[in-house]
């Protein structure tokens, strides 16, 4: 990893230098909620929030997104590949777009999606954890990969590490807004860290998690959560790592159609439904479970599906906090 | 490439086979498509009507023959526009998808097909393709049907259920709801054709285990008791191929509907299917 220090006097240059890729999107407040929006200069950034209502993936797995439309009865491919800047995205939200990279990057490719990762710059930021975070616990509260560049917050500054070569040559570009590091600075971080470490409140088990949830399948504990939850979807919605899409052809008018997808949830009843009305999850029990199965399958090179973040709590209307279901699921085997 | 976009195909011939299914000849408007297009018995496609939608349908003819062949049932609005469809029409194509049945490891053995209604559609393929290459030992066809009328491909199999032996085939047919020509047909071969289900046709027949490949499809409740009287005649569960459904949307392992499984072990029925063995239904939740 290379290092630089971003003074925070050069800060609104830095900010300003990117615009040169293309349009910024980054963390704005409004209400009580931060979103990822449009930026037009630095100070629209509310920079030391802690969670975005939806996740970066709506910058890649667009909520609706049109794939062909008709055109004299055969289809025409869409998309745009238009370069962008994300800026400030936690290492948490960097981790679930790994996640999703490996689905949708697999082979065969997913040519909208590969279109907008390559076309995105991404600006990672540190942040400080709130009481629903429980990202230390799956390792996603550190990113060592999947950014361009990554700034830490330091008293008179930004440390930045830079993770690829476009980063590289942002900053080599911008040469005159960047220090080296001082051993004051790399203190300074490493105390920053250490502090950051210590402030998480929350703490997922996840030492043989998959096994122990697979051995409590038949557990009471899902009856009693799938009883509270409102199978409202909301969790999905807002999951960074959710991405099932739901496809339907669209007429535009009497003459043009549209094939487009958009988020699906896995508690819709019509989400394991086939021909004929054979509904392989019929209740909300068998839904409520299998999207906590999905969120905690433990792929052995990457870990787990969840990376902690902590927006299904906090926009769950019912509640249900997902620690806390999978502790009580642990509990009822013991 | 785009992997959702299909390619135009003509619907050559439509053919009535039960009042609810319809067999459908295609061939792709783009010949070096119509060359190169080949799968395995047990893989499906996704069935393109632009402007109306997609959906999943099993691939019901052999790759020893062209043109390409879907046995489409009518379930739901869909297919029900695609029934509407006559001769010339074009209809878009992609696949084809997921892995089939490994019909090269089973070359040497014993096949024991077993099928449920419209189960005998990607089943038809395996037929076809043992009965082509030769490459197989013995091939036994149990089907379970509701009624006379709701057989499938009813000439295909009357034919080998009189001349199958002479290609090393047996084929036996079990039935629900009685009509003259069962009776008819239970008089004439009456080792091979009785009123029951699909499990009672394994009365009387003896495998080599060791040389045998099962083979499965058919609606979610046969699975059970097929594979129970199976297990009871010592087949490995390794050895038990079975084809499962699921609601298949993008085909290739993105859009998740058919994800099945549990934190331990989580597959695509698109991808990692639909044909798998009973070790892995005993291995992943929730696949059967």
């Amino acid at each position: 990893m290379r290092y630089v220090k971003l003074p925070s006097g050069n800060f609104e240059d830095f900010f300003n230098s990117l615009k040169g890729i293309g349009q910024i999107y980054g963390p704005v407040k409004e209400g009580k909620t931060h979103h990822f929006r449009r930026v037009e200069e630095a100070g629209q950034m509310d920079l030391k929030y802690t969670r975005t209502m939806l996740p970066p993936k709506k910058f890649f797995v667009r909520p609706r997104e049109r794939l062909f439309s008709l055109e004299d009865g055969w289809w025409r491919k869409e998309g745009d590949g238009k370069p962008f800047v994300l800026f400030g995205v936690h290492s948490c939200d960097v981790h679930a777009l790994k996640i999703l990279d490996r689905v949708y990057l697999s082979e065969p490719v997913d040519p909208y999606y590969a279109r907008r990762r390559k076309s995105a710059f991404i600006v990672g930021i540190s942040c400080l954890p709130d009481e629903l975070c429980f990202c230390k616990s799956l390792g996603t509260h550190f990113a060592m990969d999947g950014f361009d560049l990554f700034l830490h917050e330091l008293p008179d500054g930004w440390l930045v590490r830079i993770g690829s070569v476009r980063g590289h040559e942002v900053v080599w570009e911008n040469a005159r807004l960047f220090d080296e590091v001082s051993d004051e600075d790399i203190a300074n971080f490493k105390a920053f860290e250490e502090r950051r470490a210590e402030a998480f409140k929350r703490e997922l088990r996840s030492e043989g998690l998959a096994d122990t949830l697979d051995l409590a399948y038949n557990s009471p504990v899902w009856k009693e959560y799938a009883e509270k939850c409102l199978a409202c979807g909301n969790c999905n919605l807002v999951c960074p790592t959710c991405r099932c899409y739901e496809v339907c052809d669209r007429w535009v008018d009497a003459y043009r159609a549209v094939r487009e997808r958009r988020y699906d949830s896995c508690f819709m009843e019509s989400h394991g439904l086939v021909a004929g009305g054979h509904n392989f999850r019929p209740t909300r029990l068998d839904r409520f479970r299998h999207r906590y199965y999905c969120k905690s399958y433990f792929d052995p090179s990457a870990g787990f599906n969840c990376v902690g973040c902590g927006r299904c709590d906090e926009f769950c209307p019912a509640g249900i906090e997902h620690v806390k279901v999978l502790d009580e699921i642990r509990g009822s085997l013991e | 490439m785009n992997p959702y976009e299909s390619h135009p195909a003509r619907i050559l011939e439509v053919k009535d086979l039960t009042p609810r299914e319809k067999l459908f000849t295609l061939r792709f408007l783009d010949e070096k498509l119509n060359e190169e297009f080949t799968f395995r018995p047990g893989q499906f496609v996704i069935v393109d009507v632009p402007g109306f939608g997609e959906f999943p349908i099993s691939l019901c003819s052999s790759p020893t023959r062209s043109p390409i062949q879907l046995c489409i049932r009518k379930a739901g609005r869909m297919t029900k526009f695609i029934h509407g469809m006559k001769e010339g029409s074009v209809v878009g194509i992609r696949g084809p998808y997921g892995n089939g049945f490994p019909m090269e490891d089973m070359e040497g053995s014993n096949l024991i097909l077993v099928a449920g209604g419209l189960g005998m559609a990607p089943l038809r393929s395996v037929l076809w393709y043992a009965l082509d290459t030769g490459k197989y030992e013995h091939v036994w066809l149990f089907y379970g049907t509701k009624a006379y009328e709701e057989v499938l491909f009813r000439d295909e199999v009357l034919h080998l259920l009189k001349h199958g032996s002479a290609m090393n085939c047996t084929v036996k047919l079990a039935y629900e709801i009685e009509s003259p020509s069962c009776i008819y047909l239970e008089q004439g071969f009456s080792d091979r054709v009785c009123r029951g289900v699909v499990t009672d046709l394994f009365r009387g027949e003896n495998f080599d285990v060791e040389n045998s490949y099962a083979l499965i499809c058919g609606p979610p409740i046969m699975y059970r008791f097929v594979i129970r009287e199976l297990l009871n005649r010592k087949l490995s569960p390794g050895r038990i191929y079975m084809t499962l459904e699921r609601r298949m949307r993008c085909g290739v392992g993105k859009c998740g509907h058919c994800v099945v499984g549990t934190s331990v072990s989580m597959k695509y029925i698109c991808k990692d299917g639909p044909v798998f063995t009973y070790w892995d239904a005993l291995s992943t939740r929730g696949l059967i």
